[in-house]
Formats: C-alpha cells, sequence, structure tokens
C-alpha cells in the first residue's frame, strides 16, 4: 500500500519539510547560497515541490517553497515515486544507488544536487519526526 | 548483502584479425549505412576497413583527446546530413564516448547539454558499433560516455543504459601498432576501473569476479605489452581485460582516483590514463582503512602491497609520478577538489571524502 493517498499529504510530510529546512540555520542558508530552482516531481499520488533559491525569500526564510505546480524553470529536476522519496528522507536510500537502480531520475547538471547533499543530512533528522507525527510508516527500504 | 544487479547489454566479440571480416558482425547485427568516426591518427585503419566493407557510407575523423560538447555535435549533425543508420566508433575511449553521445543527440535532438542527468534517456538510442584501438576505457561496453564541456573546464559524465553500444569488436592486431606511452597510460585505466571497481561501495559478486580477474591479467600483461608492442599474448589479454574491467564498473562504478582525474582532465586536460596512474597510489593509501578485508584481496592477486605495487608498476612502465610533471600547478590543487567532490564517482569511493581530505591526497600527489 503506498504511503501517501493524496497529493496533499505528501505536501504535508515532503513539502512541511522543505517549509521547516526553509527556515533552518544549518540547511537553509546552504540551499539558499546555491542560487538553484530545484523541481521535484512525484508519481502514485502525482505531485510537485519546487525549491526556488533564486528569488528573494520571505522575511525569516532562505528559500521559497512551492507546492503543487509551478511555472518556474528549474535548473535540476528530480523524479520519483512519492514512496522512494520518503523512504529517501528517511535516511534509508542511498541517492547514487537510487539513480543506479533507475528509482529516480535527476534531469540537468545533477553536479549541482550532488553537491547539496552534506547539506541535507539535518533533514534525515527532522523527517522522521514530521512523519511520525502524521501517522505514516518508517520509510522501510 | 541486500541487492545487486548486473547486465551487460553490448554483444562482444573477439578475435585476431577480426575487424578485417567487419560486414560479418555488422550484418549479424542488422548494421547498415554505418558513419566511421575516428581520430586523425587511427585514421589509415579506419579508411582500411571503410574500403573492405559494404555497410560503411563514410568517414569522420575530427575528434581529439578528451573530446568536447562541439565535437560531439558535429558529429551528430555529419552523421544526420550523411543519412547513416549508426555509428561505427574505431579508436580509443574518446572516439567511443564521443559516439555514444552523440547517439544521444541523434535519438533525442536538441543540444548534449541539454539532455544531462541521470535516467532521462528513456528509449534505446540511434547504434553504435565500437571497435577499440586501445586497451583502456572498457567504453565499448560501459553505460557512462564523458565529454568535455570547455565553456565550464569541466568534464560532464552521461550514464544511461541506452549508452552502452549494441557491438564490440575486440581485435588485438588492432592495437599491436600502439606506442609504449599509450600502451601504458591506457593500460592503467583499465587497472584503475577494476581496482576501484573492486573497492567500490556498491561492488557485488558479478563486478567483483570481473574486476578481479581483470586485475591479475593487467597487472601481468601491461609491462610485457609496454615493454614489446607485437607481444600478442599480452595484447589479447590486455584487450579482453579491459573490457571486463568496463564492464565492472558499469554497475560498480568508481572511486576518488576517476574523481580526481576528471577533474584534471577538466581543468589540465591532463591524459585521464596519466593521471590515474598518478592518483591511483595515494587513493589507494587513502581508502585503506574503509577496505581492510579487500585489501588483503588485492594484495594476493597482486602478489604485493596494493599502494606498492601500483606505484612500482606505473614507474616501471615509464608513467610519470607526480601531477607537477604533467601540466598541474600547485594553485590547481584546491579548484581540482572542489571539482572531484561533485564528481560522481566520488559517491561509490568506499571512504566518504572531505574536499580538505581530497586536497591532501593530491597534494601528495604533487
Amino acid at each position: 500500500m503506498a504511503i501517501f493517498a493524496r497529493a496533499e499529504d505528501v505536501y504535508a510530510a515532503i513539502g512541511a519539510l522543505f517549509e521547516w529546512g526553509s527556515q533552518d540555520g544549518e540547511l537553509g542558508p546552504k540551499i539558499g547560497e546555491s542560487g538553484l530552482t530545484i523541481r521535484f516531481v512525484y508519481h502514485r499520488p502525482d505531485a510537485e515541490i519546487t525549491v526556488d533559491a533564486k528569488a528573494v525569500p520571505p522575511e525569516g526564510r532562505h528559500f521559497t517553497v512551492h507546492c503543487g505546480p509551478s511555472d518556474l524553470k528549474a535548473d535540476v529536476t528530480m523524479e520519483m515515486d512519492s514512496d522512494i522519496a520518503h523512504t529517501f528522507w528517511f535516511g534509508k536510500m542511498n541517492l547514487m544507488t537510487a539513480l543506479a537502480r533507475g528509482q529516480m531520475k535527476a534531469v540537468g547538471p545533477i553536479q549541482s544536487i550532488l553537491k547539496l547533499l552534506p547539506a541535507i543530512k539535518p533533514a534525515y533528522r527532522k523527517y522522521p519526526e514530521i512523519a511520525r507525527s502524521l501517522g505514516l510508516p518508517g520509510g522501510e527500504a | 548483502m541486500e541487492f545487486t544487479e548486473f547486465r551487460v547489454t553490448t554483444r562482444v566479440v573477439a578475435g585476431w584479425d577480426l575487424a578485417a571480416s567487419l560486414d560479418v558482425e555488422l550484418s549479424q547485427a542488422g548494421l547498415e549505412r554505418g558513419l566511421v568516426v575516428t581520430d586523425p591518427g587511427v585514421r589509415p585503419l579506419a579508411e582500411r576497413l571503410l574500403s573492405a566493407s559494404h555497410r560503411l557510407i563514410g568517414l569522420h575523423d575530427a575528434i581529439t583527446p578528451n573530446s568536447e560538447v562541439g565535437q560531439v555535435e558535429r558529429l551528430a549533425e555529419r552523421a544526420r546530413d550523411a543519412g547513416a543508420g549508426f555509428l561505427l566508433a574505431v579508436g580509443g575511449g574518446s572516439v567511443i564516448d564521443t559516439a555514444k553521445a552523440a547517439a544521444i543527440v541523434l535519438t533525442e535532438g536538441g543540444r548534449l547539454l541539454d539532455h544531462q542527468g541521470v535516467n532521462v534517456l528513456a528509449r534505446p538510442l540511434f547504434p553504435v558499433a565500437a571497435v577499440p584501438t586501445t586497451a583502456g576505457t572498457g567504453s565499448e561496453v560501459t553505460c557512462y560516455a564523458v565529454i568535455r564541456d570547455g565553456d565550464a573546464a569541466a568534464k560532464v559524465i552521461f550514464t544511461s543504459e541506452w549508452l552502452p553500444p549494441v557491438l564490440a569488436i575486440l581485435d588485438p592486431a588492432l592495437t599491436l601498432g600502439l606506442p609504449p606511452a599509450l600502451t601504458a597510460s591506457t593500460g592503467m585505466d583499465a587497472l584503475t576501473h577494476a581496482v576501484e571497481a573492486y573497492l567500490s561501495n556498491r561492488a557485488g559478486p558479478f563486478s567483483d569476479a570481473l574486476a578481479l580477474a581483470a586485475l591479475e591479467t593487467i597487472y601481468r600483461h601491461l609491462p610485457p605489452a609496454v615493454r614489446d608492442g607485437s607481444d600478442r599474448e599480452a595484447r589479447w589479454h590486455l584487450l579482453i581485460s579491459s573490457c571486463q574491467a568496463g564492464m565492472a564498473i558499469s554497475w560498480a562504478m568508481l572511486g576518488c582516483a576517476h574523481a580526481l582525474a576528471h577533474a584534471c582532465g577538466g581543468l589540465r586536460q591532463v591524459p585521464h590514463g596519466v593521471a590515474n596512474a598518478i592518483l591511483l597510489p595515494h587513493c589507494l593509501a587513502y581508502n585503506r582503512p574503509a577496505v581492510e578485508a579487500r585489501w588483503w584481496t588485492l594484495a594476493d592477486v597482486m602478489g604485493a602491497d596494493p599502494v606498492k605495487g601500483v606505484a612500482a608498476l606505473a614507474r616501471r612502465i615509464g608513467l610519470p609520478e607526480r601531477l607537477r610533471e604533467v601540466g598541474v600547478a600547485e594553485s590547481d590543487l584546491g579548484p581540482l577538489a572542489e571539482a572531484a567532490i561533485l564528481d560522481g564517482s566520488i559517491f561509490t569511493n568506499p571512504r566518504e571524502a572531505t574536499v580538505e581530505e581530497l586536497a591532501q591526497i593530491l597534494r601528495a600527489a604533487y
């Protein structure tokens, strides 16, 4: 059974993680300084989250998060099943292995995403908290 | 181990003077109207193949070492204009990678860099057949194509399950005339593939078997091939084992030696095999704490301490031992480390490296 039933469930979990990251003092500045627009396209259920580190963010945030379709031009697009994203943010999936196994698709200069990998480590601690608060299962790989 | 996978999608045929009966293999693969892709150094051989074949229609020899995006796009345009049905890459890694990258443009259209990414390509590509004339990259079977982006002074790696050529023709007769220096550098590239595939954090039982077989063979046969280019036994084994190492890296991928070598090639155009030969001993020493069990297998296969064994081999076959000897400046070391940390090969290195650690490796190799 899928972890998420509707796009709104994806936004409540993964969208909330990005919203948290945009205000986090450790993760936020590193993504904010990248100057990238990164789109995450999810399937089963279909959902879309765009992280915009190009535009000036709202007060108190390091970047802007758009949940839902966006017209912004992305530098890099990451595409995967919503369940895969859930497992990834639990810290239970290696990005390179997921790419090699075809579980994720990366469109654009992948180096710019790889550069951010060390910066997102705090999110692996935060996401299980968010998932637990929503009653979601534990991100089995 | 929770998961492993392996695939080789290329039909590989190997034999002495096989290139002379090229049409038999092309016919069996259903390949017609091929454009031969090569470099000026290999052109005489490519011309011989062209004149002996009824399945080839022309020749494009404008490929250089560390080939660039523009060369790929010009090749695609030439193939399109000629109405080619496939590309026959005759040459070393740059030639084969250029043909593979051109197949992306020929299939998907647009500019090459539009197709950057992983798993971006979703369908079979314009067919490529490969006739390697060096025993090094294994590009004739790998799912990678490495192309230099001159504007960014960096190498861009294209990865896809659709990138391996449909056919690889291994004819060791074509490598008999390879000069000693090129034999040495390409051989060290293949040896580095074998070592890094075996130590990769994605290594699996299938890639292990191929990597160790290739390592043992290259380690034994590279010096005689450099010493006497007409040594048929050494040439045969090197061509087969470089292909095996290519198969191994297609799944297991690589490590920090390749990440750093790609950076050196991108910034200073250091020949890839030479960069690997210089860097591998230092990368092995760095990785040792993370690979203790596998270290002893390497030592057993090589019959020597791996660091000392690789360094001694490189010295014995006459390759440079220091980055300063190959055009790298001391002021490049920081930017090289910054570039290498973003290279895809770094993520399968057995030890998670930092920029500072990569800079230390570079300083040790400088």
